[in-house]
């Protein structure tokens, strides 16, 4: 009988080696996943359908709702508060009033917009300039706009602001416009609320999407997956290929949302531009800055890890070779 | 190398698949399980990969006892090994070559240590010119030697084998065999479920016959009439 030559084990890499091909099985399992889903072309772009137009949704009405908070914040000085002072008032009487006002501390700034001014200013706005003309007499009388401190021009403080310049001797009528855009500002809370709630749910149904798809793919790989146990692969090492498809999914969803959103709101940009140069304004369509259409992906991505993890998540190491 | 005191295993609602089996197989031995179908030969080489746990007894691996090894440990356990399949279980999704590198893979080796040792293993079962190929377009005798070289490429100290050759041709099931029988030559210790009489005794190796969960004889055979003898 022949003399047995005995084959030397293979040594067990050492930890540098093992941390390479760690980072190596990460990259290739990053291609091989990705290669996943150009396999199966059809699924896949169903699954990122569904993803991209669960994300688009709330990101597009938070993009208008944030358009519609810049356009209510270039109305701050509406905190204005206008004072219509009795028409004979004189100019000596006015100055004191002008000089009580500016005594206040909770007043910013106080001018004074004499009854001429003010008519010619409507004249010019209101496009009634002609009409104007007929009238014998001014009808305006003299106005004092006072600007309050940044810290009264909310709620209380800014109402007793009011209260003590009504009081004031020569003063007629106190306007303050403010109240439209104070119920401007909690009709624009509900419907934040109300996207964060849609948000909220759509990101959910992106979870169970994702969730299903890494799911089904599980079960059509349970055979592979009892083979690579039999040799010796971890759980860890098994569950990698389901979580890059998630991450996968979540990239690509993301970025075909920002597209679908970009869409949308290109779309509907030269509508407004018409509709806001009816009104002389020069509000302009924000798109999605740099920074959110980053955190629309990344969110998206994370989305996607998620969903995969909870599919993936005691799935693997239920699976055993039988 | 592997030693079974006194195993029992009952699977639930069934009779008993092993009833207090002794068995002991020696480091670098090489031995046939035999035995009519459910006499517990695939239920023995299950419970020596950890697939199953035995419900009595106690199982020991190089010395280790793996009666009741904890989920987390069974993976560095298989390592250890190499498992060939009847229907050889390859992966379809990916060529011979990355099929036969997947323990080394597993096991964090080097690039080109990966790349020697799969055209080492790959050589051994004559299929180097085949390393590109996906495993559906080769024969059932080629695809069986791709799991057989996945099966050893990580060099594993035990070989387990559960009907290698079953669905093979007598031809090619002997030069299974005699691949088997060359692994055990350098030092692996082989054992192999298999019911081709003809073909085991040939090699003149141990053969162990179960029959109800009970191993009945266990001896080496020199030859056909000396195992004619013992029936």
């Amino acid at each position: 009988m022949a003399k047995t030559r005995h084959q030397q084990p293979l040594k067990r890499p050492n930890l540098k080696t093992r941390f390479r091909a760690y980072v190596r099985d990460h990259l290739r399992v990053l291609l091989f996943s990705l290669g996943k889903l150009y396999r199966t072309p059809f699924a896949s772009i169903m699954t990122l359908l569904m993803i991209a137009v669960a994300l688009a949704l709330p990101t597009c009405l938070y993009v208008l709702l944030n358009n519609l908070q810049n356009v209510t914040n270039q109305w701050d000085d509406a905190g204005q508060i206008t004072l219509f002072l009795d028409s004979g008032t004189s100019e000596k009487q006015i100055k004191s009033v002008k000089q009580q006002i500016a005594n206040n501390e909770n007043v910013e700034q106080v001018v004074y917009v004499p009854a001429d001014i003010a008519l010619n200013d409507f004249k010019q706005r209101s496009g009634f300039g002609d009409l104007l003309e007929g009238l014998p007499d001014n009808p305006l009388p003299p106005t004092i706009v006072v600007t309050p401190v940044n810290s009264a021009k909310k709620g209380n403080t800014l109402y007793e602001l009011r209260n003590s310049l009504q009081k004031l001797a020569h003063v007629d009528q106190v306007q303050l416009d403010m109240q439209w855009l104070q119920r401007l500002q909690a009709i624009s809370k509900i419907i934040q609320r109300t996207i964060f709630a849609i948000g909220v749910m759509l990101a959910l149904s992106v979870l169970l999407v994702v969730g299903n798809s890494i799911r089904l793919d599980i079960e059509n790989r349970r055979d592979e997956i009892e083979v690579t146990k039999l040799i010796g692969a971890t759980d860890r090492f098994i569950r990698r290929p389901f979580l890059y498809g998630g991450l996968w999914f979540g990239l690509l969803g993301g970025v075909l949302a920002l597209l679908l959103v970009f869409i949308v709101l290109l779309g509907i940009r030269q509508p407004t531009q018409e509709l806001v140069s009816l009104y002389n304004s020069n509000f302009k369509l924000m798109l999605p800055s740099f920074k959110q259409s980053l955190s629309l992906i990344l969110a998206s991505i994370l989305l996607g890890l998620l969903g995969s993890w909870l599919a993936v998540n005691r799935r693997i190491s239920k699976i055993q070779p039988s | 190398m592997i030693e079974l005191q006194n195993v029992t295993k009952r699977y639930p609602g069934n009779r008993e698949a092993l009833s207090h089996l002794n068995l002991t197989i020696e480091q670098g031995e090489m031995a046939f399980l035999t035995g009519p179908s459910g006499a517990g030969k695939s239920t023995l080489l299950k419970l020596i990969a950890a697939i199953e746990k035995p419900t009595r007894g106690q199982i020991f691996i190089n010395r280790k006892n793996i009666t009741r090894i904890p989920n987390r440990k069974i993976p560095a356990l298989r390592r250890h090994m190499g498992v060939v399949f009847q229907d050889h279980h390859l992966l379809h999704d990916r060529n011979v070559f990355d099929n036969v590198s997947l323990p080394l893979q597993i096991a964090g080796f080097a690039q080109v240590d990966i790349n020697r040792r799969v055209r080492a293993a790959l050589d051994k079962v004559d299929l180097l010119d085949k390393e590109s190929m996906m495993p559906i377009t080769l024969s059932g005798g080629e695809q069986q030697r791709v799991g057989i070289a996945r099966a050893v490429v990580h060099k594993p100290a035990i070989l387990l084998a559960d009907e290698p050759t079953g669905n093979l041709d007598p031809e090619l099931s002997a030069e299974i065999m005699q691949l088997f029988s060359d692994f055990n030559q350098v030092g692996v210790t082989v054992l192999i479920a298999s019911h081709d009489l003809d073909l085991i005794m040939r090699l003149q190796k141990r053969i162990i016959r179960l029959r109800d969960g009970q191993c009945i004889d266990s001896q080496s055979i020199q030859s056909a009439q000396e195992y004619e003898v013992i029936n």
